[in-house]
């Protein structure tokens, strides 16, 4: 019978359960020999890792060396209660699975309002979301029987955006920016929520934001209810939508609350997106 | 330092609201639970995004403050959260609020300990949270804001707010004092005085163009101060060239006070209009101030104001530059008189009266 792991201590295994090694690689702008070794080792030590041990060492240029090591550590995580809690992950459907559970839980068209808003030129995150042609074979929201999808370009004002919103009586807010580190686009995101309060209409819009570094803490901070990022394909923007309506339309089953999704698996408008793609 | 948790003491709802991100909002709070600790005072706590997070979200560069709470606080944040702080707590209440980071509950810590704080976005929900903390014995909520997010401020969430700037606003010293006068005068808009255009507003829910007492008021069109453009305003205009008021309904933006310049400027109309808005959450500003509007004869008012207590300032703009305290301090009273406003960093910082 096959050792089976400590849920509660769960470690790295390597060569036998509960062994902890971990193999790690870095380069350091050392010349290759014993001195930088020695400087490996030290490192990995205080990174917390016992018996640490370099089998593999390669001079990159002149001056830097990289360094593959082996070591162990000595922490564990508890599996079995993150397990239980209920934050374990809940697969995307599939685009037909998504016809089908719009069909049975939300019984008329979804509408969902997009757009790259203020100053952001970059459409191309919002159109492979929302337009027919979708992107990398999976098609945009526009080609499902369960959304009525509105794509408004890019360069859209936010008061334009939640206008059209309130017009259509959406039931979703899709927002594409390129949220950089200097901050550019975040006061943008913000002010999209603020207007949406300001209407009296955020409890009954579910507003998702995107682009390349759109994570769900950053979402939380901007207050939207999710966030997508790399590698984010209509159908998972789809799952989101339907799962997430139909939990607020009482229609939901709870483990299939839409939140449950990995935080990884939530992906953006952009980014991802192949290069021969941008054209079209 | 002792003086924040008086001066803020009349809000049992207390807002904190940052003009940008890393203004020092939540060296704010974690200043003012401090102090209302020191005073074995019972709180509350909510963030309308997160608090206590190691590491800035959009640079990890930057260090985030700790929000240290003692036994028998409250804090609304996610079921994960809660179990990755390891403090001992009892839970109060299921919110029925789920956020990207989790579902929200309300737990009430029965030890000391630091704890990431992740309540409701949405700002009804917030005020629920917040009543619900008070009914459980908090004796004061503290509701954090996010980046420069400024909805939990609104009279219909909270009951004070506490305002933070920094140099993070801008690298130029004046720059930075510009654009916090105009945030705090945004913030002070005052109530509107006409007793009659207050009834309108009252037993009206849509935007509405307000004469003299005797003139029948005119409906507007639902979504009319978000999409009108110059010309649909200035036939308006001309259509009623006594009115006075412009109950706004919702969101004043600023591409319709453009709109509204240049009809203006293409008809000058024979008296002022003064825009009436819920409260100052809900106008956004981003070219020019309320001052500035003032000078082109565009005045707004609000049925209900804000109660700002307090201006908290933080002369480091992390990563980037840094201005003396004292001096963005004095410029800052120079500029905008009536205010208290703290350093909660500055061991040596005085609180300079409210003239």
């Amino acid at each position: 019978m096959p050792e089976t792991a400590d849920l509660e201590h769960v470690k790295p295994y390597a060569d036998h359960h509960g062994d902890g090694i971990v193999q790690l690689s870095f380069t350091l702008p050392l010349p290759d020999g014993l001195a930088a070794r020695k400087a490996a080792m030290e490192l990995a030590g205080k990174m917390g890792f016992q018996h640490p041990e370099v089998v593999h060492h390669q001079r990159l240029t002149d001056g830097h060396t990289y360094f593959v090591m082996y070591g162990h550590t000595v922490h564990t995580v508890d599996y079995a209660t993150l397990a239980e809690e209920g934050i374990d992950i809940v697969q995307y459907m599939t685009e037909e699975e998504v016809e089908a559970y719009a069909q049975e839980h939300v019984r008329r068209p979804i509408v969902v309002v997009g757009a790259s808003t203020g100053t952001d030129t970059h459409s191309v995150g919002i159109d492979a979301m929302l337009n027919l042609k979708g992107f990398h074979g999976h098609k945009g929201l526009e080609g499902y029987r369960a959304f009525e999808a509105h794509n408004l370009g890019s360069q859209v004002p936010n008061g334009a955006l939640v206008a059209k919103a309130i017009e259509l009586e959406a039931d979703a807010i899709l927002v594409s920016q390129t949220v950089t580190q200097q901050n550019l686009h975040i006061h943008n995101l913000t002010e999209l929520v603020e207007i949406v309060e300001a209407e009296g209409r955020r409890r009954e819009t579910i507003l998702a934001c995107g682009g390349p570094r759109v994570s769900n803490e950053l979402a939380k901070e901007l207050g939207y209810d999710a966030g997508f990022s790399k590698g984010t394909y209509p159908h998972h923007l789809a799952t989101f939508l339907v799962r997430e309506l139909a939990a607020r339309l009482g229609q939901g089953e709870p483990e299939e609350d839409a939140r449950d999704l990995p935080p990884a698996g939530r992906a953006a408008f952009a980014d991802h997106i192949p290069r021969g793609n941008l054209a079209g | 330092m002792e003086q924040l948790a008086e001066l803020t003491a009349p809000a049992r709802r207390l807002a904190l609201v940052g003009l940008a991100k890393n203004t020092g909002k939540t060296e704010t709070l974690a200043a003012l639970l401090r102090e209302l600790q020191a005073r074995g005072r019972r709180v509350g706590v909510t963030s309308v995004g997160r608090d206590g997070e190691e590491r800035d979200v959009i640079d990890i560069r930057i260090e985030k403050p700790r929000v240290e709470l003692c036994a028998g606080s409250l804090v609304a944040t996610t079921d994960a959260l809660l179990r990755a702080g390891a403090i001992p707590h009892e839970i109060v209440s299921e919110t029925g609020v789920r956020t990207p980071l989790g579902r929200v509950l309300i737990a009430r810590l029965l030890a000391r300990g630091t704890i990431e704080v992740a309540g409701p976005s949405a700002a009804a929900d917030v005020r629920e949270v917040a009543d619900t903390m008070l009914a459980h014995g908090a004796e004061q909520v503290l509701i954090d804001g996010a980046i420069d997010r400024r909805a939990a401020s609104s009279p219909a969430v909270s009951d004070g707010l506490v305002m933070s700037t920094g140099a993070t606003l801008h690298e130029e010293i004046e720059q930075v004092v510009g654009r916090t006068r105009d945030a705090v005068e945004l913030v002070r808009l005052p109530e509107l005085n006409q007793q009659h255009v207050r009834e309108i507003a009252a037993s009206n829910a849509a935007s509405m163009l307000v004469g003299g007492p005797e003139e029948e008021p005119l409906t507007l069109h639902p979504r009319f101060v978000l999409t009108s453009t110059a010309p649909d305003i200035g036939q308006l205009l001309r259509a009623r060239p006594t009115a006075s008021h412009l109950v706004v309904r919702g969101a004043l933006c600023e591409p319709f006070l453009a709109e509204l310049l240049s009809a203006r400027k293409l008809a000058p109309p024979p008296r002022e209009l003064e825009l009436v808005v819920a409260d100052p959450t809900k106008v956004f500003l981003t070219d020019h101030g309320v001052d500035w509007y003032r000078r082109q004869g565009i005045s707004m008012t609000v049925l209900t104001s804000i109660d700002l207590r307090a201006l908290t300032v933080n002369p480091v703009a992390p990563q980037s530059h840094r201005f003396d305290s004292p001096r963005l301090r004095a410029m800052l009273e120079e500029a905008i008189p009536g205010l208290p406003m703290l350093d909660v960093r500055d061991p040596t910082h005085h609180l300079v009266p409210a003239a």
